[in-house]
Parts: C-alpha cells; sequence; structure tokens
C-alpha cells in the first residue's frame, strides 16, 4: 500500500503528507515503531493524525501507514473482568509481553485473547431465519454474566450449520446463507467506536437504579438508561461516589473509564473489586466490570478515544439485553485532552480554549446512554446508564464543561467542599442537586412499596429547606429567637442530615443500604416528627422533648449500622419513640416544679 | 381583630385588675400558671400580664412566647414590690436591638 511521509511533529499531533488515498477517521501505523494513531483531519494530501501513543523520537520523513479503518473494538467472549488501556490493549497481557510497568511503545496485542477456549452453546438450529442482532448462541463467560452471541450488523440470512462445543475466538462457529453468499461467522465481531451501535426505538427511562447510597436514591434518584453528572472540587469525594456506584447499582454489568486520573484511584478499583461481594448475585463484583484506564501519565489522545472503547464496549453488552452502568472520571480530563489537540491543530477556540464543538461532543457521549429495544427479531430491552465525573478547576460550575454536561444530563449530584470540610460524606449538597427522574421514580416506587414514598421524599426536602432558611435567622440573631416550632424542625432536620444522608462508604454495613431500609429509616425520622409536633401541641415545651428524647435520638442515628437482616428492630425503635413521647406529654412539665 | 387582656398571677395582686374589664386568672402554683398561659396562648388572647413572682419560678414557659408574635407576655410587679425581672428583661431587648443599653 502507498505510504504517507511525516512532515510535522507536535506532541501527539503527527502531519503526514502524501495520504490522498486515506481518509478521515483511518486508522494509521506511524513512523517507524509503527505507533498507532488516527487521522483526524485532511486537507488535500496532508493529513493529521492523532497519535495514541507518546511520539517523542519521531521525526519528519518517516512513513505513515493507513488501515483503511476507522478506530474499532473486538467485542466477544474474554473482554469482561479486563483492564484495557484507551484503545483497548489488554494491560495484563500488555505486562507480560513487554515486561514493563509502563507502556512501550509500538506493540501491537490483540484486545481479546485468541488462545481461550469458549464453550458455545446455541440455542438456534440449521434452517432458522435471523437477522442482525438476534441471539444465536451463549457462552458462560462468568458466573454472573452470560455472553450471548448476536448476529453482527448489516448480515442476515438462513443459518447453514452451527454447532456446540469449544471454541476460540478465531473459530468459525456458525455460518449465515445471506443475499450474498455464505457467510462465515466467529464469536467476535468488530464496531468503530465513534458510531453509536443501532437500535430500534429509545423508551423512555422510568425504571429506578437503585444505587444503595441514600442521598441518591431518595432524593436525587437516577433511571437505568438515565444521564448524570457529578461536579465538585477536589477531594469532595467524586471518586468514591463513583467507586460506590461501580460497586453497588442494581445493573448487570459496570464499564468503568479511569480518564486521566491518578493511577493510584485505578490501582484501588484493581485492590477493592475482586474482593467486594455484589449484594444482588452475591458473587464477586469484578466477575460483572469492564476496566478502561487511561491515567494522567498515560498519553493524551488515547484519552479522547477511552470514552468511547467504554461506551462502545457498553452499548454491545446493552444489545445483548442487560442493562449496563458507564462510569466516567472524570470527563474534565477527557475535555482537556481535546483542547490540546484542539490547539496542536491551530482551531480557533471558544471558550476557556475549549474547542467550540465541545458541547457537541459531550452531548454526542451522553446520547448514547438510554433505554432502547434492540434490532433483531427478538427486541431486548436493554439500558445504558452514564454517569460522568466532572472535576471544575475551583470547584466553579459556571465552565463551559460542567455547563454543556448540564445541558444533556437529567440529574445533577453537586459535590460541595463544604460539606466535604465538615466530614458530610457523600458530600452531595441536597439544596443545589437536582433529579428530573424525581416524579417517574416516586410513582414507581408508591407502587412497589405501596406506601407514600414520594411524599415522604418530598416532606423530608421541605424539612431541609426550611432548616437553610433557619439557619441563616440562627447565624444572625442567635437559636434563642427561634421559636419551639421551629426549634423543633431545626432538630428534625439534623437528624435527616447526620443520621440518613451521611453514609459512610468504608463502613460494612452503613456502605448499601437497600430499598426497604431507606424505606424504613425515612419511616423512622419522620415518625418522630410527627409524634414530637403532636406532644408539642398537648403542651410540651420544646426543652422537655429535647432533652427527654437524647437516648432516643442516639438509638435512631444508629439505625444505620442496623444490618439488612435485623430490620425489625427499627420498628421497636419506632414503639419505643411513641411510647417515650406520650410519657413527655404525660409528665408535662411536673418533673422541674415538681 | 380585636384581642383580649389577660392578667395571670397570685389572687391578691391580680385581682384589683378585675376592675379595668381584664379577665383575671389567679395561679396558686407555678404548675397552675404554666397551663394556665398554655391554654390563653391558644385562645384570642394578645396581652397577658404576670406577676413578677410567678415568672420567677416558670422561665421556660416564658421563653417559649418570647419567639411568637402573640400573646405577648408583660411582666408586671406584684403587691409586694418589684424584683426588676421585667426591667431587666426590656434591658436586654434594647441592647439586642441597638447593641448597647442605653437606658
Amino acid at each position: 500500500m502507498k505510504k504517507g511521509k511525516i512532515i510535522k511533529v507536535s506532541g501527539p499531533l503527527v502531519m503526514a503528507e502524501g495520504m490522498e488515498h486515506a481518509n478521515i477517521q483511518d486508522l494509521c501505523y506511524v513512523g517507524d515503531m509503527r505507533l498507532v494513531g488516527e487521522i483526524i483531519e485532511m486537507r488535500n494530501d496532508v493529513a493529521s493524525i492523532q497519535v495514541y501513543e507518546e511520539t517523542s523520537g519521531l521525526g519528519p520523513g518517516e512513513p505513515v501507514e493507513t488501515t483503511g479503518e476507522a478506530l474499532s473494538v473486538e467485542l466477544g467472549p474474554g473482554i469482561i473482568s479486563q483492564m484495557f488501556d484507551g484503545i483497548q490493549r489488554p494491560l495484563d497481557t500488555f505486562k507480560a509481553k513487554t515486561e514493563s510497568n509502563f507502556l512501550v511503545r509500538g506493540v501491537n496485542i490483540s484486545a481479546l485473547d485468541r488462545d481461550k477456549k469458549w464453550a458455545f452453546k446455541s440455542i438456534k438450529a440449521v434452517g432458522d431465519y435471523v437477522e442482525a442482532g438476534d441471539i444465536i448462541g451463549s457462552v458462560q463467560e462468568t458466573k454472573v454474566i452470560t455472553h450471548h452471541i448476536m448476529v453482527p450488523y448489516g448480515v442476515k440470512g438462513t443459518i447453514k450449520s452451527i454447532e456446540d462445543g469449544e471454541f476460540t475466538l478465531e473459530d468459525v462457529v456458525y455460518t449465515i446463507e445471506t443475499e450474498d453468499g455464505i457467510k462465515e461467522q466467529t464469536m467476535m465481531q468488530r464496531w468503530p467506536v465513534r458510531r453509536g451501535r443501532p437500535f430500534k426505538k429509545k423508551l423512555n427511562p422510568d425504571k429506578p437504579m437503585l444505587t444503595g447510597q441514600r442521598v441518591i436514591d431518595t432524593f436525587f434518584p437516577i433511571t437505568k438508561g438515565g444521564a448524570a453528572a457529578v461536579p465538585g472540587p477536589f477531594g469532595a469525594g467524586k471518586t468514591v461516589v463513583q467507586h460506590q456506584i461501580a460497586k453497588f447499582s442494581d445493573v448487570d454489568l459496570v464499564v468503568y473509564v479511569g480518564c486521566g486520573e491518578r493511577g493510584n484511584e485505578m490501582t484501588d478499583v484493581l485492590n477493592e473489586f475482586p474482593e467486594l461481594i455484589d449484594p444482588n448475585t452475591g458473587e464477586s463484583i469484578m466477575e460483572r466490570t469492564i476496566l478502561i484506564a487511561n491515567t494522567s501519565n498515560m498519553p493524551v489522545a488515547a484519552r479522547e478515544a477511552s470514552i468511547y472503547t467504554g461506551i462502545t464496549i457498553a452499548e454491545y453488552f446493552r444489545d445483548m439485553g442487560y442493562s449496563v452502568a458507564i462510569m466516567a472520571d472524570s470527563t474534565s480530563r477527557w475535555a482537556e485532552a481535546l483542547r490540546e489537540m484542539s490547539g496542536r491543530l491551530e482551531e480557533m477556540p471558544g471558550d476557556e480554549g475549549y474547542p467550540a464543538y465541545l458541547g457537541s461532543r459531550i452531548a454526542e457521549y451522553y446520547e448514547r446512554a438510554g433505554r432502547i429495544l434492540t434490532i433483531g427479531s427478538e427486541e431486548r430491552e436493554g439500558s445504558i446508564t452514564a454517569i460522568g465525573a466532572v472535576s471544575p478547576p475551583g470547584g466553579d460550575t459556571s465552565e463551559p464543561v460542567t455547563q454543556n454536561t448540564l445541558r444533556v444530563v437529567k440529574v445533577y449530584w453537586a459535590l460541595d467542599s463544604s460539606l466535604a470540610q465538615k466530614r458530610h460524606f457523600p458530600s452531595v449538597n441536597w439544596l443545589t442537586s437536582y433529579s428530573l427522574y424525581l416524579s417517574e421514580v416516586g410513582s414507581h416506587l408508591n407502587d412497589e412499596l405501596k406506601q407514600g414514598w414520594s411524599e415522604m421524599v418530598q416532606h423530608a426536602m421541605t424539612i431541609l429547606q426550611e432548616e437553610a432558611e433557619l439557619q441563616e435567622i440562627v447565624r444572625l440573631v442567635g437559636i434563642e429567637s427561634l421559636s419551639e416550632k421551629d426549634r423543633l424542625t431545626m432538630v428534625i432536620a439534623q437528624s435527616l442530615r447526620e443520621d440518613y444522608l451521611q453514609q459512610n462508604a468504608f463502613d460494612d454495613v452503613d456502605t448499601f443500604t437497600s430499598r426497604q431500609k431507606q424505606f424504613l429509616m425515612l419511616d423512622l425520622i419522620l415518625s418522630f416528627e410527627t409524634e414530637a409536633r403532636e406532644a408539642m401541641r398537648l403542651g410540651a415545651y420544646f426543652k422537655e422533648i429535647n432533652e427527654g428524647t437524647e437516648a432516643l435520638r442516639d438509638k435512631i442515628a444508629r439505625v444505620k449500622y442496623i444490618s439488612e437482616d435485623n430490620l425489625s428492630q427499627i420498628d421497636e425503635i419506632k414503639q419505643e419513640i411513641k411510647d417515650k413521647l406520650h410519657q413527655i406529654v404525660a409528665e408535662g412539665g411536673m418533673t422541674q416544679n415538681a | 381583630m380585636d384581642h383580649k387582656i389577660a392578667v395571670v398571677g397570685d389572687k391578691d395582686s391580680v385581682l384589683p385588675f378585675k376592675i379595668l374589664g381584664f379577665d383575671v386568672f389567679a395561679s396558686p402554683t407555678a404548675q397552675k400558671a404554666r397551663e394556665t398561659i398554655d391554654s390563653l396562648a391558644q385562645q384570642n388572647y394578645g396581652v397577658i400580664y404576670l406577676t413578677e413572682a410567678m415568672a420567677k419560678e416558670i422561665p421556660d414557659t416564658i421563653k417559649r412566647y418570647d419567639a411568637e408574635v402573640q400573646p405577648a407576655i408583660i411582666l408586671i410587679p406584684n403587691h409586694k414590690g418589684s424584683l426588676n425581672i421585667g426591667k431587666n428583661r426590656i434591658e436586654e431587648n434594647v441592647e439586642k436591638a441597638v447593641g448597647q443599653n442605653i437606658l
């Protein structure tokens, strides 16, 4: 094939002439070292190529060869529990092959293990008519995930041959007789990362996704197929929130993209995840996790690709009918990679130097999330939930990445550094965060729990908002100036904040709260409020209620540490609240004046 | 809206207020006074005069209505003379309002 010639190297951007035969988005091998790169701009015969590997030592005159193919990922058995880099090279095989802890350049390894044999079980028979997207068989990839083998896009016809047994990824497993001849198929398919995989119909995401995090599930819920953003300054706990959701959300599969953040954070994932047990399946959560790592010291251009690699893999599993969650930590680093490439391309900069197309790129990514009906004759339902961390510099959310993200996502979990400093974790600010799925999730849960869940949530939120107003008065003239009713509101709000919203990610019990327990806990705090207000109406003074229930409120505070198996204890405390407050009313000030 | 005025305290001190047309509630004990004030607060009483001697016994009750618009609880001396509680309260409030005791 005809080769181009490098004329300019500028960091990860290489320009080559004599490339008139190449097309935009083609994958190229650059230089004598054969570094992997992608064409991002063409002017006459000059191609601008972003190189996914370190480019030092590269010089003008070296050859550039295009493959004529777009940057694609390999999709097939062997993908789960793996850790890939931004262009889907498995990092453990990479390390074994290069015997280095760091990325060595010019190494070409296939994304999926070609030698491993997988036990394939067919569900379709010879003579069946299949369309693209139909499942023809499956491989039990891990204990929890059955990898369905689907007919690749663009293929339809009758099955000519299909066999069960042990196969590698390169073996022909089935053949299909199509209009243009017989096509041999393996268990693996390829898909270009920059193109969303097709689906039949987009559905309204209205089923809640349980994350086990109280502040999220109760006040700012996300649905399966929704999109959420977690902006927050350094140290506010973005990564912990992302990890918690990756660990405990009730989805079938999690794709975790570590994009431009510290390498240690990915190490944490590698250390913690295999030991954690998924509360929904009882197996290690690594069995349902795919990791994509492009840490801050890895090449910038691959960071740009890592997000697309991640979501393409997520789409592949969505097409099997799974609900998938994809976390990206953090999309700001990804946007910075875009900015770096854009700067080197000498494009006209937009806000804060970000390229003018930043908004459309962010939207393109988040729009690939959703609940859909798959293509093919079976119409399975699958979903992708996209959760992106954003790291606005200085915590100022008016910057372009956050603003463009908020334009497309419907859930906003604002992490607050002042809460984090008070050791209130997760530091989701309940006044500025929002979820536009609240009413859908509320009506769904009202049906499921058969009790007034959404009213409870609404009421609790009102108390928290009232507290914020009262706090201002207290700061001005002191707590003494509040009426008894307002002081009780403050006590309830404090209980909501400390006993309900605060959640310790590092406590074995508190780290995950089931929906039932969340309901009981919230119900307990609100029933304390009802009883206390009733006592006040019957003549008890705030001071008497406050002092009389001190031990009781301590018990409420400890409810979060009651394990999921002993939830009946919560009902006992509820009864205790009733008895205690009746007693206070009965005494009615006698204690101090007797 | 019209409001009524009540006077609460020991019988000897409050009885003369009846001549002026106020509602008079004699309370021999602190407990009784507390209950009286709480029930008056529920009714249409805008001002409650309370004797200082009695107020000394039930500071919580007075505090409770400090932050409410009504009723206003005004402390008055009883027939044995003033304990200065009422005046101190006014001075305290003035200090809170203007930052200095100007009285």
